[in-house]
């Protein structure tokens, strides 16, 4: 799934300046600790969280994660946006829930990080 | 729908309150902030987090949440168990990750919100 | 300003010492590698820029002399005005001298009549030429334990600059820097820029000062050891286990000490990360190791962290690791990290 498509099933804009349309996504994970995120996501996944500081891009940075889609509205600080366009990730916000955002996504064949060996 | 019929349906694993299942449930919350979930967290909902100190009972039954499921196999601390005990709230687990049991819960039928079908 | 020595501290550039080499016998056992077949190319870059850059491509170039002439008060204002150890000494052009602040603190000592420099300072200089490979200036300044050697232009004998470890280890990096490309990455073979290494014993070593509680800069240290293992060439997977098992520590340290340091020592064949704090101490280290256990306060978990996956997380990341901890004191932790295998040689229990 390309983070096009997931930001038209989402309802999502991009922020920022890193609006790679046809970035392929494998896999998703929806979580805000940052910990369990290390520890369970896989490179190439798109995080669906409801945190919108720093760390979050600080952790897409360390565990290679393909782009960060901020659910129930979250805007990102400046300091944050521009965080992530120097590392060169893509964001996403959505007015969805994370549970709608999830669920929208599953429907549409995106499976989870566990699930994809 | 009820409580029971999604632990039935998603295999999930009650921990306390097998008795409190007739809940009636109107739609998944996921989140693993506590002010998130006091701020946004509709009454009846289930709450999907991975948190497992006993703060999430205390939130839960200020907000009359429907129950918690516990996700990636982790399980809920002792304390947090005999809190939920005396408020009769359900906690359930699943190994399942968050993204995963939405999925499953949306095609159950449980998506959008009481106020708002966008689920915005 | 160079960005990755700005992002990992400081920087240091060591020698291990194993190697009872006399003078010189360094560069006589170890030439340039004769093997220049484009896929042998890419390996051995850190190795080959340590034989091909010159120390004249990597030192300072502005340098504050003095002359024999000036005098020794003098000298006290130019050395406490520019913050620097000593100065060459310099006439018509010709370095016929250095003054450290030892030879000043030896004129205090002795009553600190004033005095030309060329009654104070050392005539007999040890120099390196703008040309010399900067494998040699590596080797000087372990063998010798000075911080800096002047440099001298071959021919006429003129000085042009002075070089210390912290200039060629800012020029290897911003010289990476420059020659890296993201396909590069995998098809080094991280094994091999080592064995490289082995043979001179060279290991890097990045040290990085944390401040508690300083959120906006957390994590910056872990970016950029992840950066600079990037550039070394080594293993994508094993990148993302050294970056993620650093960046927990790292916000340990923020969350709960009032300081702390990380310190990484990139060795042939494996990554050491040791990150020492001064903060509460943990009092129950076999408990803290469980999964989920957490003392976090509920602002540290509303920020993300704290719900008791960070150490199990680092455990995950590591071939090995150590934590011990004294309340009152502080934590030491201690990863390592096997650069020749990619995947962990212990799981998380």
């Amino acid at each position: 799934m390309t983070l096009n498509e997931i930001c038209k099933i989402l309802q999502a804009d991009f922020i920022g300046d890193v609006k790679d349309l046809d970035k392929e996504i494998k896999m998703a994970c929806g979580s805000d600790l940052m910990s369990d995120v290390l520890s369970f996501i896989k490179a190439d996944s798109l995080l669906l969280t409801g945190l919108a500081n720093p760390q979050v891009v600080r952790t897409a940075e360390m565990a290679g994660i393909a782009g960060i889609c901020f659910v129930r509205g979250k805007q990102p600080q400046p300091g944050t946006v521009k965080l992530a366009e120097e590392k060169k990730i893509p964001l996403l916000t959505t007015k969805l829930s994370m549970h709608e955002s999830c669920g929208r996504l599953y429907r549409e064949g995106l499976p989870g990080c566990d699930e994809l060996k | 729908m009820k409580l029971g019929q999604i632990v039935e349906k998603l295999h999930l694993e009650t921990r306390v309150a097998v008795d409190a299942l007739d809940n009636e449930v109107n739609n998944g919350y996921v989140s693993d902030l506590l002010s998130d979930v006091l701020a946004n967290a509709e009454k009846g909902n289930l709450w999907i987090t991975l948190q497992i100190h006993p703060n999430i009972v205390a939130i839960a039954g200020m907000k009359e949440l429907a129950g918690i499921v516990i996700i990636n196999a982790r399980e809920p601390e002792e304390e947090t168990i005999s809190k939920a005990d005396q408020e009769r709230l359900p906690i359930m687990v699943s190994s399942m990750s968050a993204f995963e049991l939405c999925g499953k819960l949306y095609a159950l039928g449980l998506s959008g919100t009481k106020d708002n079908a966008e689920g915005i | 300003m160079n960005p990755v020595a700005d992002c990992i501290g400081k920087v240091y550039l060591a020698v291990m010492s194993s190697n009872n080499s006399k003078k010189d016998s360094f560069t006589a056992r170890r030439k340039i590698p004769e093997r220049r077949k484009t896929d042998d190319l890419k390996f051995t870059k850190v190795q080959e820029l340590v034989y091909e850059l010159k120390i004249g491509d990597a030192m300072m170039q502005k340098v504050i002399t003095t002359t024999p002439q000036t005098s020794m008060s003098k000298l006290r204002e130019i050395l406490r005005d520019n913050r620097i150890s000593g100065t060459p000494v310099i006439e018509n052009g010709r370095l016929v001298g250095i003054v450290s602040i030892e030879d000043f603190i030896k004129w205090l000592a002795e009553g600190a009549q004033d005095c030309p420099i060329k009654n104070k300072m050392t005539t007999n200089v040890k120099t390196m030429y703008a040309d010399e490979p900067l494998i040699h200036a590596v080797s000087k300044l372990d063998q010798t334990g000075f911080g800096r050697f002047p440099v001298v232009d071959r021919q006429s004998k003129k000085l042009v600059g002075i070089i210390t470890k912290g200039h060629i280890i800012e020029r290897l990096l911003r010289k990476m820097e420059i020659d890296y490309h993201e396909e590069e990455i995998h098809r080094y073979r991280a094994s091999h820029i080592f064995e490289d290494i082995i043979a001179d014993k060279v290991a890097l070593t990045f040290r990085t000062y944390l401040k508690g509680g300083d959120f906006d800069r957390a994590g910056e240290a872990s970016s950029g050891l992840k950066k600079t293992l990037e550039r070394l060439g080594i293993h994508p997977q094993i990148v993302r286990r050294a970056a993620i098992a650093s960046y927990e520590a790292e916000m340990n340290v923020i969350i709960y000490a009032e300081s702390g340091e990380i310190s990484v020592e990139v060795q042939p064949g494996e990554i050491h990360i040791d990150v020492t704090d001064s903060g509460p101490g943990i009092p129950d280290v076999q408990k803290a190791m469980q999964p989920g256990y957490s003392t976090a306060a509920e602002w540290v978990r509303e920020l993300g962290f704290g719900a008791g996956m960070g150490l199990v997380n680092i455990k995950k990341c590591a071939d090995d690791m150590e934590l011990t901890s004294s309340p009152g004191k502080g934590t030491h932790l201690k990863i390592r990290i096997d650069i020749r295998t990619t995947q962990p040689q212990t799981k998380a229990g």
